[in-house]
């Protein structure tokens, strides 16, 4: 069983060792794929066999329980997608020389350990391990994203990387600080940063220490998931890295933070009570929302736009961490799962967009549908899910979510979220259909899609018809994921 | 080691310790921040070597001896030679804020710094902890050279700056963290810089130079 | 307190104040002597500020038309608060009768007080060159004063008493504290500030009359004969009482104790003489290699010495461990 438990850390290991070996050919990237499926078989057998328990594995360093499960899940969906279609998408750049060898090569090798990374994060029962493992996927993900070698994607880097690591670096005091309360409220030195035991001495732990710690934590982590005011380095790293890393980073990464920081509410909100996590994930969530809708209207650039609608999520899921409900953590969970499979199809779809067009300007782009069925439908489909219609699963999440915030009487912050996602519904349904609809250019160039970005959209369209339609198995392992979390009714 | 000298170590290595951090405000040639870096790893270094010798433990003291060389020799190395040969590369441009201006900055951050950390030496007030209000202070002054320089190399240094006042922090609250979150952190710390190196070579080789204020072209 | 004592006492104030005004000249000419000597000069000799007094006070006596009794007392006012303070400081002996009065906050309003009446004469003159001066001279004096405080305060502290007599005796007890670090960083803005206050090199040189390097000259440029001298000694004395200050916080042996007898007031007095000279010699000795700052620098200069000084202040306070 234990063997099960770093199965998901050991697989894209194994993957990236080889692609150093071998480099970048057909093997090596069908490996990463069969890597990135393994998590998420794990994640799947894992969440059957479960139930509400907590196992852990060498020395308690890592923990399975319903929450790492879910994220699992999550990373393994949506790593797979993405992988499997960057054996298309980077084989389709080494052809029209967007890339050389060296790169693909470089690609082959970070993408798997950036799953490992994320992988290890979600595992991880030490909150500094924890730590360890997100800070390795900045690094991981700092070529990533320059992948392209232009030079805005060497000042989106730049930024990237100074930005997340001040954030990482806040976020590695607030862990001392309470790895310091920890000590002084008689845990052992060893395992004083182990969740469990963290959770167990949560009451004797030191007040004002605590808060400190949880201020810094909630900033630190909240840079790397994209919450304000460490938001800038979003929209440039994820509209200048190569597609599927995109998908990846838009998708999981950003969830995987706020992980991070749930962990971090539940052992935070026994200390101190709920207020103090609450009053700061509303103000951080609205503010991130503001920005987000804002920026969204004004867009000219596609993948910036899906950059943006990534940070409206993030605010979302914060404003639903506040209200802390069985309810709200549950619909957190759906949405974060539906968002990452989303943001993959249209991610995808917009690579393949940027390869035809050389551009990522919106207006560049007219009469999508018309001219390729499948980046078209899928993109379509994508855009369907993250403006929330029915019956995909963001449907039914955003409307719990509501419901949560309703029930915990944060009424006013449920009318302001709601007025700044409809700001952002108009602006990409504008934007959506200008790109999509009608009658394209005179002029405009062909859309060829990969065979594998093909059969990676297929099966994300299909996932997420499944998920909208049948929650069913998954909901119970959200609701005990909630219960895990200390949610409260 | 007696309890005074203990004392007087402590205090006299976070002195050096804060006092490399506002030389670092002060000063603008390139070169001369990044030497002053390393005496801050230095005088980093020593505090928990002191500890180790105080309390009688090893694995401190080896601590200690690795920090050393990594934030007092190898990183510091890394970044003297990414400052480059070009004269006009070694001073840094006009910062966004005027030295007077951020040196009194950084006394309001010092006094910032106290203030905050008031709860840490009330729940331990032991002679380390009372020397963590200059750990912290290096920390926001450290976060204020990254906003207001305009060099990539100066906003590296702001960050090693950065993580060495965590550092520092840990060291001095918790005697450290434990072993393996110290290996993992010491490691990012190291790739980081890494990366950051190799990116202002490529800023260089791109952009023919390194201001920052040439990032301009990702907007909105 | 006996008659003798207190007799004791007043003698020692009274030869504070009689060696401050008879030596300060002295002071200056030594330290022009050891800059000459040291650029390979013959120099003037120590009694060159002397004799440069004597000469101005047989001149005659000119005011510039439109001024007014600003101009006119602006002398009288910056020797009167240097001699006061040097009446105060615990130079030679710690119990003087204006004890209770020799509070650092007293010390520093004094200083700035004289400070301020030189300003105000220069601008009185109506001058280009006047106002220039007194501009930048405030400029220098608004951040040097709260570092002056600043820097004596952090050395207060573990005295817990802003009293200066208080402050030396408690040096002498516990020399260890000497090294501490609020000590120290203290000592270095405490001389940064010392420098910036008197005029020398590198804040602003003593000998320079050119329109772009002058401050401290600018403002007395329109004062000739007897007030002349008056304002060129009470520079002198300034300097003077500044080193002592500085001498006697440092290094505060020899000085006699609060009801001292006649020779440990004679050992005292050459205890302070030796004391300050060497200071001066130290100072001319620096000048020589320093260049004079450009004048938007100061500020700069000036702002880290009060960093420093706040850093001794919270260094001393923070660092204090029971002993």
């Amino acid at each position: 069983m234990s063997f099960l438990l770093v199965l998901p850390i050991l697989a894209p290991l194994t993957a990236a060792a080889l692609a150093a070996v071998l480099g970048w050919r057909p093997l090596t990237a069908s490996v990463t794929v069969v890597a990135a499926l393994c998590v998420l078989v794990t994640g799947v057998i894992l969440g059957f066999t479960n139930g509400s328990g907590v196992r852990f594995a060498i020395a308690n360093l890592f923990r399975t329980d319903a929450l790492s499960i879910t994220m699992l899940i999550v990373i393994g969906t949506v790593g797979t997608l993405a992988t499997w279609a960057s054996v298309g998408y980077i084989d389709a750049e080494l052809t029209h020389g967007h890339t050389d060898a060296k790169g693909a090569n470089l690609y082959g090798v970070l993408v798997p350990v950036f799953l490992a990374a994320m992988a290890s994060a979600v595992l991880a029962n030490n909150i500094g391990v924890m730590w360890v493992a997100i800070e390795a996927t900045t690094v991981a993900t700092a070529f990533l994203v320059g992948h392209r070698r232009t030079r805005a994607a060497l000042e989106a880097t730049w930024k990237y990387v100074v930005i997340c690591s001040v954030g990482i670096a806040l976020a590695f005091l607030g862990t001392v600080l309470l790895y310091f309360a920890s000590l002084h409220a008689g845990a052992t030195s060893g395992d004083a940063l182990n969740i469990d035991v963290l959770l167990a001495h949560a009451s004797r732990l030191d007040p004002a220490v605590t808060r400190l710690a949880a201020g810094l934590l909630l900033l630190g982590y909240g840079a790397k998931a994209g919450l304000v005011p460490f938001h800038t380095w979003l929209a440039d790293a994820h509209s200048q890295a190569p597609a599927p890393v995109s998908a990846l980073m838009s998708g999981v990464l950003l969830s995987v933070a706020f992980y991070a920081l749930l962990r971090v509410k539940s052992v935070v909100d026994l200390a101190v009570g709920t207020g103090f996590l609450r009053t700061g994930l509303i103000i951080v969530g609205l503010l991130t929302l503001l920005i987000a809708a804002s920026l969204l209207v004004v867009q000219t650039d596609f993948k910036r736009m899906l950059a943006y609608s990534s940070m409206e999520n993030m605010g979302l899921v914060a404003v639903a961490a506040a209200a802390g409900t069985k309810l709200a953590i549950a619909a957190l969970l759906l949405h974060v799962l539906a968002h990452g499979i989303a943001k993959t199809l249209v991610f995808l779809g917009s690579g393949q967009l940027q390869a035809a067009h050389d551009s990522t300007r919106i207006s560049d782009v007219t009469g999508v549908l018309a001219r390729s069925r499948m980046v078209g439908v899928t993109f379509l489909v994508g855009l369907a899910i993250l403006l929330g219609l029915p019956p995909f699963a963001m449907f039914a999440s955003e409307l719990s979510i509501s419901r949560a915030l309703a029930g915990a009487h944060l009424g006013w912050v449920l009318g302001a979220a709601l007025l700044l996602v409809v700001i952002a519904f108009a602006a990409l349904v504008r934007n959506g259909t200008r790109m999509l609809l009608g009658p394209p250019n005179p002029g405009s160039p062909a859309i060829a899609v990969p065979r594998s970005v093909a059969a990676a959209l297929v099966a994300g369209v299909v996932l997420s018809l499944l998920l909208g339609l049948t929650v069913g198995p998954m909901l119970e392992l959200f609701q005990t994921a909630a219960t895990v979390l200390g949610g409260t009714r | 080691m007696t309890q005074a000298t203990y004392n007087g170590v402590l205090n006299l290595a976070a002195g050096a310790f804060l006092l490399a951090a506002v030389l670092i405000v002060w000063r603008r040639e390139l070169r001369s921040i990044v030497v002053l870096l390393a005496w801050q790893g230095l005088a980093l270094a020593a505090i928990p070597v002191t500890e180790g010798i105080y309390h009688d433990d090893a694995a401190l003291i080896i601590v200690g001896v690795v920090v050393l060389l990594l934030r007092a020799v190898v990183l510091p190395l890394l970044l003297v030679r990414a400052v480059g040969t070009e004269p006009h590369e070694r001073r840094e441009s006009t910062p966004l804020v005027n030295t007077t201006t951020s040196l009194l900055i950084t006394a309001a951050l010092t006094v910032l710094a106290y203030a905050v950390t008031r709860p840490i030496i009330a729940l331990d007030p032991s002679p380390a902890t009372r020397a963590v209000p200059a750990a912290f202070a290096v920390i926001l002054i450290a976060v204020f050279v990254m906003v207001s320089r305009r060099r990539a190399l100066s906003q590296a240094v702001g960050f090693m700056m950065l993580d060495n006042g965590i550092a520092a922090t840990a060291f001095l609250i918790t005697a450290g963290v434990p072993l393996i979150v110290e290996l993992g952190a010491s490691l990012d710390v190291m790739f980081a810089v890494l990366v950051l190196g190799l990116l202002t070579g490529a800023m260089r080789r791109t952009f023919g130079g390194t201001d920052l204020d040439q990032l301009r072209e990702l907007r909105g | 307190m006996s008659a003798a004592t207190e007799l004791a006492g007043l003698t020692a104030t009274a030869l504070q104040v009689l060696a401050v005004v008879a030596g300060a000249p002295f002071i200056v000419g030594g330290m022009r002597q050891v800059r000459a000597r040291l650029e390979g000069r013959a120099g003037g000799g120590i009694g060159q500020p002397w004799r440069d007094l004597h000469k101005q006070l047989r001149k005659q006596q000119i005011t510039p038309a439109g001024t007014t009794v600003v101009f006119g007392f602006a002398p009288a006012v910056v020797a009167g608060t240097t001699l006061l303070i040097a009446a105060i400081l615990p130079l030679i002996a710690l119990g003087s009768p204006l004890d209770s009065a020799a509070d650092l906050f007293g010390v520093v309003g004094l200083l700035f007080l004289g400070t301020v009446a030189l300003t105000l004469a220069g601008l009185d003159t109506g001058t280009a060159f006047g106002g220039m001066g007194s501009s930048r001279e405030i400029t220098i004096a608004a951040l040097v004063e709260p570092t002056i405080l600043l820097a004596v305060f952090a050395l207060s502290v573990p005295g817990h008493s802003a009293n200066l007599a208080a402050i030396v005796s408690a040096t002498a007890d516990h020399p260890g504290q000497l090294v501490s670090p609020g000590s120290l960083l203290a000592f270095v803005a405490l001389a940064i500030v010392i420098i910036a206050e008197t005029g020398r090199l590198p804040v602003d040189n003593p000998s320079t009359h050119l329109e772009l390097t002058m401050i401290h000259e600018a403002m007395i440029l329109e004062y000739a004969g007897p007030k002349l001298a008056l304002v060129e000694w009470a520079s002198g004395m300034r300097l003077t009482v500044l080193l002592g200050l500085m001498a006697n916080l440092f290094l505060p042996w020899g000085v006699a104790g609060a009801q001292p007898s006649a020779l440990a007031v004679l050992i005292g007095f050459v205890a302070i003489s030796v004391k300050v000279a060497v200071l001066a010699g130290v100072l001319a000795t620096g000048e020589v290699f320093i260049a004079k700052l450009r004048y938007f620098r100061i500020p700069e200069l000036l702002a880290g010495s009060f960093l420093l000084a706040l850093l001794a202040v919270t260094a001393s306070y923070f660092f204090a461990t029971p002993t």
